[in-house]
């Protein structure tokens, strides 16, 4: 199979990566860069675990081609905290109890980057929403809705 | 996933040419949502070619003329829900669009792939039905108009051949005395027989009466169609809640008609009959 050389930039930083195209954006960041905060649940688009922006916007990296990113711009969740120090949409979430098992919770930010990046002060409708194409197998949703409402951040850095 | 070449070409003409070439072995790529999940099924055969055409700048965005919208394939359930001209001029595919999926989904997912694909739960398709959309093909053998209604074959099939390229979808403006709807129960995976939609149009004069009604249940019928004998029994009428239940009965012995009693029909009889009454009573 011929590969494919892509230019992209994850998390800020440049790539030059020769790939095979028969890759999703979710294997390339977990497998290929070591990026594995990212999280493979369903691959099928269906709990969001996966979830990425890209250029800005949220997309579920298990149905993006690698070679699509090429050109583009993608931020995970591992751009969020700064050093040890955690991203205020973090602490929130921690500071309400948002963080069950945490399988769930790099795609919740991700989403939530998403919503709070282009509307500083969302409704509750508006954040779940945001939120409905991530799944919470323990929370029952309302700590996350709480914690993405009282985060007291904007605009959001990252 | 499987193996397969990956092509992204960078205009119209070189992406016929791939597809020429490649004839029932390529596949179009476009937002990916409904392509990678058939990539990674082991029971499907894999494409030989994968042609992204992603960088066709000439299928991206929404324009308007006097009398039309054109949208682009390529445009994203996400631009299509936040297009001001939807909104105004096509109430209810704006409303489809917010409908669809999740946020990520919507983000990735196009009008374009929607159509192609061609699931009959596709949601953009009973609106651009009511709207009587025509869809414009284009392939190294020259390009063709097709009204969206004579598209569909059944589920997953089109007249499309496998190295046509959807160029466009264009429909008249709805005018501000018609008004519009899409309503739809469940979601996609969820069990087949909970999945209904309906998409309804209706235009009234100046003294009230029903001039022009057109429907469209989603997911309903073996095939898309216009529920031209339900519609009938409403023009020239004042509309009424009797009215309305009526013509719901009408859609759904219709539906009846077409797809035999089943063990789904318990179910669908009833709720396909509110969904249009609601339709109708909520056109705005
Ligand atoms: C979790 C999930 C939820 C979903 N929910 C919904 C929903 O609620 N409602 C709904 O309607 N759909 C839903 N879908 C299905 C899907 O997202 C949509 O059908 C979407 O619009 C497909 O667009 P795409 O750009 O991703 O298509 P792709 O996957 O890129 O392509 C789909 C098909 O169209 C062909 N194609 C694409 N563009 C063109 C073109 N310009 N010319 C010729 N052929 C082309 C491709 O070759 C392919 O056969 C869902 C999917 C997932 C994974
Ligand atoms: S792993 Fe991508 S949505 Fe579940
Ligand atoms: S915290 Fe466990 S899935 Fe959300």
């Amino acid at each position: 199979m011929k590969k494919v050389t892509i230019h992209t930039s994850v998390n800020h930083k440049h790539y030059e990566l020769e790939i095979k195209p028969n890759l999703t954006l979710l294997s390339l960041l977990r497998e290929e860069l070591g990026l594995t905060g990212t999280k493979c649940g369903c691959e099928v688009g269906e709990c969001g675990a996966c979830t990425v922006l890209m250029n800005g916007k949220a997309v579920n990296s298990c149905l993006v081609l690698a070679p699509q990113i090429d050109g583009q711009e993608i931020v995970t969740v591992e751009e969020l905290a700064i050093g040890n120090k955690l991203h205020p949409l973090q602490e929130s979430f921690l500071n309400h109890d948002a963080v069950h098992c945490g399988f769930c919770t790099p795609g919740m930010l991700m989403s939530a980057k998403d919503l709070l990046d282009h509307n500083s002060n969302p409704t509750e409708e508006e954040i779940r929403t945001a939120i409905s194409g991530n799944l919470c197998r323990c929370s029952g949703y309302q700590q996350i809705v709480d914690a993405i409402q009282n985060n007291n951040v904007s605009p959001l850095k990252g | 996933m499987k193996q397969f070449e990956y092509f992204s070409p960078k205009n119209v003409v070189e992406t016929c040419a791939l597809l020429k070439e490649f004839e029932n072995d390529a596949q179009i790529l476009a937002g990916g949502t409904d392509v990678l999940i058939e990539l990674r099924k082991s029971s499907v055969k894999p494409p030989r070619a994968i042609i992204d055409i992603n960088r066709l700048n000439e299928l991206k965005g929404i324009t308007e003329t006097e009398s039309e919208i054109i949208i682009k394939p390529l445009t994203t359930h996400t631009e299509l829900g936040s297009s001001s001209s939807i909104k105004k001029h096509a109430r209810l595919l704006h409303i489809a669009a917010h409908v669809i999926g999740s946020p990520q989904i919507r983000n990735r997912g196009t009008i374009g792939g929607n159509i192609m694909n061609a699931a009959a739960c596709a949601d953009t398709v009973p609106p651009l039905m009511a709207l009587d959309a025509t869809v414009k093909l284009l392939s190294v053998n020259g390009e063709r108009i097709v009204p969206i209604i004579d598209f569909f074959i059944k589920p997953y099939q089109t007249i499309a051949i496998k190295n046509e390229l959807l160029m466009e979808i264009r429909f008249p403006k709805l005018l501000d005395s018609m008004k519009s709807m899409f309503l739809k129960l469940g979601r996609r995976n969820a069990l087949a027989i909970s999945r209904l939609s309906v998409a309804a149009i209706l235009r009234k004069s100046d003294s009230g009466l029903i001039q022009e009604v057109r429907i469209v249940p989603g997911a309903a019928f073996p095939k898309w169609q216009r529920m031209t004998e339900a519609e009938k029994i409403l023009v020239g009428q004042k509309p009424s809640k009797e009215l309305f239940i009526e013509t719901g009965k009408r859609v759904s012995e219709a539906m009846i008609s077409f797809t035999g009693r089943r063990w789904s029909t318990e179910y669908k009889e009833p709720v396909i009959a509110v969904l249009v009454r609601r339709a109708l009573e909520t056109c705005q």
